[in-house]
């Protein structure tokens, strides 16, 4: 899921939930890096938050409340999808049979008792919060230090399993070639130096992208030289 | 140059409180004997006698029995000052998402993300990775009979200093957490009744 980027109108407006206090557009950035989950959010609250704290006489009052409305309508839909059995065919864990009420009985029975344990846990770390240790750490001994290799394959695992790949779905098929990107330049370099802005004013990002690889490699192969008078100014191609 | 003056040598109780003193994390007893050179009575005897001087009503300061170990803290009474003067904010609570993970490695662990995600019936790897970053779950090994040999997950000494306790041990079986009345509520909503039909019914 994707997010249009929020204004600034909701900058000085805080949320106080159990699961998160601080400024919204803050919580929105955890949900969306999945720092946060959403089934935990509860959105009525959220609601209730911003209509407590909603300025309609204010200069941005209508660009605030869009604002929140849009990002409101997007949680929305991005819990109801969380909690919606997942339907695409590629996704992981996807059970085909489904499951007989005894087995079903069986999962219930073994969530039920990890939901109360989760319970009995979160008294726990009620009940103990606010010791704090002795700030002193030790500094790193160095030639003492042991490494077990099968500790340091674990560590490398921790550390790489973090990567996650990013989301790709929302490219769509690249349909045009660096080759066919370099003859339009080319072409246009014919006819005498030409700004980027103007070379790639009608086509579209994924166009505009292919284009300036396709730029930098004929500058590197020699067949034109790339012109910037100042930092993020116009940038002119030229005829070598 | 003359080194600095040494006077008798310190009572028992001194030197364990003294090592305590400079440690984040819990010290075991073994550890602690080894540090000091003391006997293990000694060891026992300056144990209880830090635990009545570092109790909750005595001192800023306590003395926690957590994580297999000995650990000087303090008081839980004195967190707003320390707070302040440390100008940080308590840790945010954990969601209940984390309290249901962190469980499941503590009663089914060890055992991997899907394990739990099964267990769970949602995606739990955001919730694990951020459990892991505040070191409350960690890495203990992994399942080789799995593809991929997928990484195996309990919790940690931390997660034990969190929660008071000082082993697994301490924490209660998880089928004392559940009633047999829900339990019974569960199966009566899924499992059709499986009582034999009245034998008038059944066919001759």
């Amino acid at each position: 899921m994707t997010a249009e980027p929020l204004g600034r109108a909701l900058s000085d407006f805080t949320v106080e939930l159990d699961v998160y206090s601080g400024p919204y557009e803050w919580l929105l950035v955890l949900i969306l890096k999945e720092e946060l989950e959403i089934f935990e959010v509860p959105l009525r609250e959220l609601v209730e938050s911003y209509l407590l704290a909603r300025q309609p006489d204010a200069a941005n009052g209508l660009e605030r409340d869009t604002d929140f409305a849009g990002s409101a309508a997007a949680l929305i839909l991005l819990k109801s999808r969380t909690l919606s059995p997942e339907i695409d065919a590629d996704a992981e864990n996807l059970e085909d049979e489904p499951l007989s009420p005894q087995e079903l009985t069986e999962r219930l029975t073994e969530y039920l008792k990890i939901r109360r344990a989760a319970e009995h846990l979160r008294e726990c770390f009620a009940s103990n919060a606010g010791h704090y240790p002795s700030a002193h750490t030790l500094p790193p001994r160095q030639g003492a230090l042991v490494v077990e290799p099968d500790r340091l394959a674990l560590a490398a695992r921790q550390a790489f399993s973090r990567h996650i790949e990013p989301p790709v779905r929302h490219l769509g098929p690249i349909t045009v070639t660096l080759q066919q990107l370099a003859g339009i330049i080319r072409k246009a370099l014919a006819g005498g130096p030409i700004s980027y802005e103007s070379l790639t004013g009608d086509m579209d990002r994924m166009n505009r992208a292919v284009a300036f690889a396709a730029a930098l490699s004929l500058a590197q192969e020699g067949s034109l030289t790339l012109i910037q008078a100042e930092p993020l100014g116009p940038l002119i191609l030229e005829p070598s | 140059m003359k080194g600095p003056e040494r006077g008798p040598q310190p009572r028992p109780a001194y030197l364990v409180e003294a090592v305590l003193l400079v440690s984040a994390s819990p010290i075991q007893s073994s550890d602690l004997r080894s540090a000091t050179g003391l006997s293990e009575q000694e060891m026992e005897e300056a144990l209880a006698g830090l635990k009545g001087r570092y109790a909750p009503e005595a001192s800023g300061i306590v003395l926690r029995q957590v994580a297999a170990g000995y650990l000087l803290s303090t008081n839980p009474a004195c967190s707003g000052a320390v707070e302040r003067f440390r100008q940080e904010a308590r840790p945010t609570p954990l969601s209940g998402a984390a309290h249901e993970v962190l469980a499941c490695a503590l009663y089914l662990g060890p055992l991997t993300r899907a394990a739990i995600s099964r267990v769970r019936g949602v995606n739990s790897d955001a919730v694990v990775r951020s459990l892991i970053e505040r070191g409350l779950l960690i890495e203990v090994g992994s399942h080789h009979d799995a593809p991929g040999s997928p990484a195996l997950l309990g919790v940690s000494d931390e997660f034990l200093a969190a929660t008071g306790a000082s082993s697994r041990r301490d924490f209660p079986p998880v089928d004392s957490l559940v009633t047999q009345e829900e339990l019974a509520r569960v199966r009566e909503r899924l499992v059709p009744s499986t009582a034999p039909p009245d034998a008038a019914g059944e066919p001759s």
